[in-house]
């Protein structure tokens, strides 16, 4: 009798272990700094970047496992809800198949378009302060969480001046001195000085981050635009070296495959 | 004169709105719906950003020889695909390439995937009009 209840009890261990051996990164706790707050530190990557790397295969199964775990879905193409005037411009950018994207100058990429390259970035998260560093670009954010404000000596900048505090436990990040020579996320979406993003940070697993950005910019958009991804850790990751201007001769390529409609002007 | 840059393959980012726009850039030199597979001779090789190319030198049925010049990730992706520089991809190696054609630029294409001698594949780039529809 004894063996044979202990093989019950070794079955039914088993049924209630398979779910998690078939899960197991989302079963390992979400790490906490000293101060209790979760920890980002960690290589991450955009969900929709995956493709880049991996192929249309992951993009699907990591997508199908947000759905599963309650995550919302990466956007779908929303369109920008933008003013008329803006929205002229952007579709005149979009007839011109991207050529005037501030990235073919090899130009820094704002805040949030650069959380979506297809290049991993690392956080980097200290007590005062966390820091991001992107693969792309060789850029940088370094991001005071001590409660200090703005920099009052602010000038305009591609990836605008940040500055963080924890709500519960996220990381909500007020960035703004934006100059007006980037993008928010696709081809043509355009800004002005005035625009300020709130990004939200909640690791809500081992190796997810939910992230959210929320873009005000009166001078174009109607009302908030809110954009939404999860990014995906990956711990087998180190940056590496990638100088977009090494031979970045494709802008005369491009005008010249735009021909004609190359030399119209902007609305 | 021949690079297209790889931030531009997925210029709108697949999480980030507009999607199709990404499609568009792609397109702006690419054609997504020509896909193509050749085998020939490797020339030369540049392992270079922000796009990696090499030449191609493919035999036609009358016995021309025809120069193909394909170009896909940059360094850093290509080693993350299982590249290695002088290695993987040599002057004289005979491979057969997959990928689209120029839309308007004669013998030029993006390289999809690579297969060499003894059988084994590589991606060579990103999936055309990445962060397509």
């Amino acid at each position: 009798m004894a063996v044979r209840h202990l093989a019950v009890v070794v079955i039914l261990l088993g049924a209630a272990a398979a779910p998690l051996a078939a899960q197991p990164a989302t079963a390992a706790a979400v790490p906490r700094a000293a101060n209790g707050k979760p920890d980002l530190t960690g290589i991450w990557i955009a969900t929709g970047a995956l493709l880049l790397m991996e192929g249309e295969q992951a993009i699907a199964a990591a997508r199908a496992s947000d759905t599963a775990a309650g995550r919302p879905p990466g956007n779908s193409g929303e369109p920008p809800p933008f003013k008329p005037e803006a929205e002229a411009q952007r579709q005149y950018f979009l007839g011109r198949r991207g050529v005037d994207d501030p990235m073919g100058r090899c130009l820094l990429t704002g805040v949030p378009r650069i959380n979506f390259r297809p290049l991993p970035f690392e956080i980097v998260q200290l007590p005062e302060r966390v820091l991001m560093l992107y693969e792309i670009h060789h850029a940088f954010r370094i991001i005071p969480t001590d409660g200090r404000p703005h920099p009052e000596d602010a000038e305009p900048s591609y990836l605008g001046e940040s500055v963080a505090h924890w709500d519960g436990d996220t990381l909500v990040v007020d960035v703004r001195f934006f100059n007006d020579k980037t993008w928010l996320t696709g081809v043509g979406t355009i800004h002005t000085e005035d625009l300020r993003v709130t990004e939200r940070y909640t690791r809500d697993s081992f190796e997810t981050i939910r992230y959210e950005a929320t873009m005000e910019d009166p001078n174009v958009l109607t009302r908030p635009w809110t954009i939404r991804e999860t990014f995906r850790l990956r711990p087998n990751e180190r940056l590496r070296e990638y100088e977009c201007i090494e031979d970045n001769e494709d802008l005369l390529r491009l005008e010249r495959v735009l021909g004609d409609s190359a030399s119209e002007k902007a609305p | 004169m021949r690079q297209f840059p790889f931030w531009l393959a997925f210029a709108a980012g697949a999480a980030a709105a507009p999607i199709a726009s990404a499609h568009h850039s792609f397109a702006a030199v690419f054609d997504g719906e020509q896909f193509v597979t050749m085998t020939g001779k490797v020339v030369d090789v540049d392992w270079v950003n922000p796009h990696f190319h090499f030449s191609l030198d493919v035999p036609g049925s009358d016995g021309a020889v025809t120069r193909w010049r394909f170009e896909g990730y940059p360094p850093n992706m290509l080693v993350r695909q299982g590249w290695r520089r002088d290695v993987t991809l040599m002057p004289g190696a005979t491979v057969t390439v997959e990928g689209w054609l120029a839309r308007s630029e004669p013998n030029l294409g993006a390289v999809r995937w690579v297969t060499f001698a003894d059988g084994h594949k590589l991606a060579g780039g990103p999936p055309a009009g990445t962060g397509g529809r």
